[in-house]
């Protein structure tokens, strides 16, 4: 991540040339700077915004830093932070999904009546409404594909069928399934012993800092030099630091609860998918320019589908968690600030709006800035007009940093 | 106008084409167009706008199938409709767009579409490193300047873009590589940076180019043949192995107003 040996050619080449060598100097410093916050350190700003609302919400209330309200706040944002994953993975295509939220409604609820009405198992319950969501994310990934509908718009139509279905799905009387005493209820209420915990917690590090020993080491055998302090030491450090702060944090409480067990197991299995693999590389290809993927051979339409079902499919996973913690579904699932909150947090954890730019940790980082912000507001008992203004403000910050970021670096030829 | 010889017609031609037609509605984009290509050969496409290059382009990459007339290569017919038919007989293509992804980097640019990935018992993963190690074989050999192969391709300059778009074509090990407007989004400079790196792509590779290019001084200065194209007709074909075409003589062609 240096431009000191770019030619000065190249300099004038990609911005407006500069009348004395002094600016073109601060010019591309700038640039440097920008580059760096729009790439590799794209993850800085989210963590500092989310600095800065813990410091504001624990001098305001010394019980937002407890161990109960962290464990709160962590079961908290999982359902936003699964469903952003979803939203990760169209926002990398440059597509959106608005159906996302009516989608975790509609799948939880068919869900609660296989297993409650239908005795179907917890377990095969779980899977159905999976398959259902993935099934209408894969629909609609047909439709925007072969069609070449514009995806908001057939996702916003797929929104109201699926919030039609959810009323069509739940039983006319009272319009609502409870879940207490189920399987499904038992998701939520399961905490990790804490051996487990630290047990998956070193796993989850050792497996890490091996993986990159093993991409320095293949680099060097082929006298590519890398720094083994910038690619594994900081990087394990860092992420080792977090991970067993949080689950000392979680283990002082109740454990680790399950559903952040379930996430973090999504986030380090799409993280490999989409840093390692052919088809995550793909991704991002696609994302930032579908006619050179196109003539690389790249299957352009199967990508997306493929991400509008993943998307489906993590709505449907997030909904079941979300009536897993309420014990139950209503009319009311799927709506309300779920799918705000859901498309937020991946913007503000730094996902483009513009396609090609991203990770499946902006989802967390997101998830993490809007349910602080949520769970704080609460916790010092502002009112619910409060926390709109506050998380809608933050997401148009977000996405104006991300308007600014894109036309300001390297990727604003990509999306011109 | 034209002065085929000897020396031209010795060598067996690696693509071929016979009279070549190639129709848009009713409209002739294309009238029967011969074209030969011997390999190693540079062979130069020149004409006015509508002429018929990019249509020429397009039949010979497969992105758009001929309607008429016969294409072979290495001495067999064959057919070109898709873009995979072309790069499956070893005909690369440098897009005049070039193609790029900027917010990948130059290794992840140069094998986009043909990564090279461990099995999938050892997780699928993307080989980086070899990737790497065969990008700057690759570099090297071109004699590219490329500052960095891990910066995003939309940080690098239009000269750096092209010669990273040239190198991805030689990866596969072309027969013939066709070139679409090359120098034409470059200054001075680079367009000569590129012009060596095409010599270098017939020397080191030993593949044929194909070179599409309004740009009648680059032309002039690297083909061993120019093709005149004229409202879908070829109008004149000039032999340049000894670099003594006149510009006067190209230009004469390509707007049908013979010199003084």
């Amino acid at each position: 991540m240096t431009t000191s040996n770019q030619s000065p050619a190249a300099v004038a080449a990609t911005s407006s040339p500069p009348p004395v060598a002094r600016v073109e100097g601060r010019q591309s410093r700038r640039r440097q700077v920008l580059d760096a916050i729009a790439g590799r350190y794209r993850f800085v700003p989210v963590v500092l915004m989310l600095a800065v609302i813990w410091a504001f919400f624990t001098a305001q209330d010394s019980a937002f830093m407890g161990n109960r309200n962290i464990t709160n706040l962590l079961v908290q944002i999982v359902v936003t932070a699964t469903i952003a994953l979803g939203i990760v993975f169209v926002l990398l295509l440059a597509e959106i999904d608005l159906s996302v939220a009516a989608n975790s409604g509609a799948a939880a609820a068919l869900t609660a009546i296989l297993v409650v009405n239908h005795s179907w198992p917890a377990w095969l319950g779980l899977l159905a409404g999976i398959a259902a969501g993935a099934a209408v994310g894969l629909i609609q990934g047909a439709v925007v594909t072969q069609f070449g509908v514009p995806s908001f718009v057939v996702t916003l139509g797929a929104q109201l069928m699926l919030l039609g279905a959810i009323l069509v799905l739940l039983p006319g009387g009272t319009g609502q399934v409870s879940l207490f005493g189920t399987g499904i209820a038992t998701l939520s209420s399961t905490y990790l012993p804490p051996a487990l915990g630290w047990a998956l917690t070193a796993a989850g590090i050792v497996a890490f800092v091996l993986l990159r020993l093993l991409a320095l080491g293949e680099s060097r055998r082929r006298g590519i030099g890398m720094s083994l302090v910038r690619e594994v030491v900081a990087p394990g450090i860092l992420v080792g630091a977090a991970s067993i702060t949080a689950v000392a944090v979680l283990n002082s409480y109740l454990g680790v609860p399950l559903p952040v067990v379930i996430l973090f197991a999504l986030l380090i299995v799409f993280s490999y998918i989409t840093t390692q693999t052919r088809f995550g590389l793909h991704l991002y290809a696609v994302g930032a320019n579908p006619d050179a993927a196109r003539r690389a051979g790249i299957p352009v339409a199967r990508a997306k589908m493929i991400a509008f079902s993943l998307a489906g499919a993590l709505a449907a996973l997030g909904g079941i968690l979300a009536a897993s913690r309420l014990l139950g579904v209503s009319a009311s699932s799927g709506t309300g600030t779920v799918l705000l909150e859901s498309i937020a947090a991946a913007v503000i954890g730094g996902t483009s709006l513009f396609g090609g730019r991203g990770s499946v940790w902006d989802a967390l980082l997101g998830a993490l800035v809007i349910g602080s912000i949520s769970n704080g507001l609460d916790l010092i008992g502002a009112e619910t007009v409060v926390k709109y203004v506050a998380e809608g403000s933050i997401l148009v910050l977000a996405a104006t940093v991300d308007s600014i970021l894109t036309r300001g670096s390297v990727f604003a030829r990509a999306t011109k | 106008m034209s002065k085929e010889t000897a020396a031209v017609t010795t060598a067996a031609p690696l693509l071929e084409l016979r009279q070549v037609v190639k129709l848009f509605g009713g409209v002739h984009a294309l009238e029967g167009i011969d074209l030969s290509v011997r390999p190693a050969e540079i062979v130069a496409v020149v004409g006015d706008n509508g002429a018929g290059k990019s249509t020429l382009m397009k039949i010979i990459s497969g992105l758009q199938p001929a309607d008429g007339g016969e294409i072979r290569f290495d001495g067999k017919t064959v057919e070109l409709r898709r873009p995979v038919d072309s790069t499956a007989l070893g005909i690369e293509t440098v897009y005049q767009d070039l193609a790029l992804c900027d917010n990948l980097d130059t290794v992840q640019n140069l094998f986009l579409g043909r990564e090279e990935t461990s099995s999938l018992l050892r997780g699928a993963r993307l080989r980086r490193a070899d990737m790497e190690h065969r990008a700057q074989e690759t570099i090297r050999r071109l004699g590219a300047k490329i500052p960095s192969l891990r910066t995003p391709v939309g940080r690098l300059s239009g000269g750096q873009r092209q010669s990273i778009a040239v190198c991805r074509s030689t990866l596969s090990n072309p027969r013939l590589v066709l070139m679409d407007e090359p120098t034409a989004a470059l200054g001075v400079e680079q367009s000569t940076g590129v012009l060596d790196l095409i010599r270098r792509l017939r020397t080191e590779h030993g593949c044929a180019i194909v070179l599409i290019s309004h740009a009648l001084r680059d032309v002039l200065e690297v083909a061993d043949r120019i093709v005149v194209l004229r409202l879908g007709n070829k109008v004149a074909e000039f032999d340049n192995s000894d670099r003594t075409t006149s510009s006067d003589q190209l230009v004469a062609a390509i707007t049908g107003i013979s010199a003084p």
